[in-house]
């Protein structure tokens, strides 16, 4: 049987390059979403809070207390999956 | 550190220091719960009335409308997901409006009431709270548009300040609820309820989106509910969908989608059943449930005629008509 010999070329290499990468980035992008998705199902969400705190500064937010809330008690935030690092 | 659980709304959000609830503005910052966009509106306009909509309370009254970023629902058709889904420290525009700025504005505007609506109010409830005691000291309405997810103590409380309200049953199906917007159905009728209790005019409003919630045994279910629980006289409105956000996959509802929903929900009982979104229908005007005289002619948010007595009644048989009018 007759078979072709195939030297692997630069181009090679470089698409076999580019399919790496971008497998790469799918399984971080997915990651990154899965790891947000279960800090956020929880019933809380993150925030920029540093842009937060900026605009309460600026006095374009504020700081006022609400009402209709209590301390989490131990039972509610072992529930909530635990806290901000 | 110090979490603090929200008690305003069905979700009960346990939310650790610098984390914000799932509505995006209700922060705790230092183990207590702030009201971040308290007074800083990212939206004002004057609308009429009609485009809240309330068809039966002060028709063509211009009304001082606004809301603040953030909701507590995620609906995937959401028309104003550039303001309800996102965080206060997120938005381009802020407005600085406490409860007296807003109170005054409104009524250099000539307007004779305060509409809290676009994004959901009940996310803002501290803001709509004292605005509401404000403008009610200064003799004037207030309007509350709201998706009703929120939990019945709080909201018999704001009802002291509220005159009407509009609230969107997006289905009367629980499935949907947790597969589009990310609630429950049992609150929202629970809320309702409420507010009939606690006299608040109330309109409902459903947008009916193809093959999704515009099955005809559902729509009449949910005429029966409200017939029942609300009373036959609540004005019910049939939205037309528009493709939004996530949801640009549906077509816009079907006229005759519409026109069946109207019909099945005038079989069931109600006596008021309105087409929304659509300029120029016939479901857009006011009809006595009597003899059919035409009371109220409407085209889109605008009214062409008014043919009620000062004292809203029919002028022809002079049948009570349900609603505030003057």
């Amino acid at each position: 049987m007759i078979q072709k010999i195939r030297h692997p070329r630069p181009r090679d290499l470089k698409f076999l390059g580019l399919v790496a990468v971008t497998g790469l980035t799918i399984v971080l992008y997915l990651d990154t979403g899965l790891r947000l998705a279960g800090e956020t199902g929880s019933g809380w969400r993150k925030l920029d809070l540093d842009a937060l705190k900026q605009k309460i500064e600026s006095g374009e937010l504020r700081e006022r207390e609400a009402e209709w809330y209590h301390p989490a008690t131990g039972e509610e935030t072992r529930g909530a999956g635990g806290t901000i690092p | 550190m110090s979490a603090v659980t929200c008690e305003l709304c069905p979700r009960a959000c346990v939310i650790p220091e610098g984390g914000a609830g799932d509505c995006r503005i209700r922060v705790n910052l230092g183990g207590k719960l702030r009201a971040t966009t308290y007074g800083r509106p990212s939206a004002i306009h004057i609308d009429p009335m009609e485009k809240k909509p309330l068809y039966h309370f002060h028709p063509g009254a211009p009304v001082f409308s606004i809301a603040t970023a953030g909701c507590n629902l995620h609906c995937l058709n959401c028309q104003n997901w550039q303001l309800s889904q996102r965080g206060g420290e997120e938005m381009e525009q802020v407005y600085r409006a406490d409860p007296p700025d807003l109170v005054k504005a409104a009524k250099e505007e000539g307007c004779k009431a305060l509409a809290y609506t676009y994004s959901d109010p009940i996310v803002f409830y501290e803001y709509v709270y004292d605005s509401g005691e404000l403008a009610h000291r200064e003799g004037m309405y207030n309007v509350f548009v709201t998706a009703g997810y929120i939990n019945r103590k709080p909201l018999r409380r704001l009802c002291k300040v509220l005159d009407a309200s509009n609230v969107d049953i997006k289905a009367f199906d629980d499935g949907f609820y947790r597969r589009v917007n990310g609630g429950t159905l049992q609150p929202v009728l629970d809320g309702l309820v409420t507010m009939r209790e606690e006299g608040v005019w109330i309109e409902v409003t459903n947008l009916l989106i193809p093959t999704l919630n515009d099955d005809l045994a559902m729509i009449r279910k949910m005429a029966r509910w409200v017939r029942d629980e609300l009373g036959e006289g609540t004005p019910m409105h049939f939205s037309r969908f528009h493709p939004e956000y996530r949801m640009r996959n549906l077509p816009p509802t079907p006229g005759r989608t519409l026109d069946r929903a109207r019909k099945e929900a005038m079989d069931a009982g109600l006596q008021f059943v309105y087409v929304g979104n659509v300029m120029g229908h016939e479901g857009g005007s006011t009809y006595c449930p009597r003899d059919g005289t035409l009371l109220i002619g409407r085209a889109g948010f605008w009214i062409t005629e008014n043919n009620l007595t000062a004292d809203g009644r029919c002028p022809t048989c002079n049948e009570k008509i349900p609603g505030v009018w003057t």
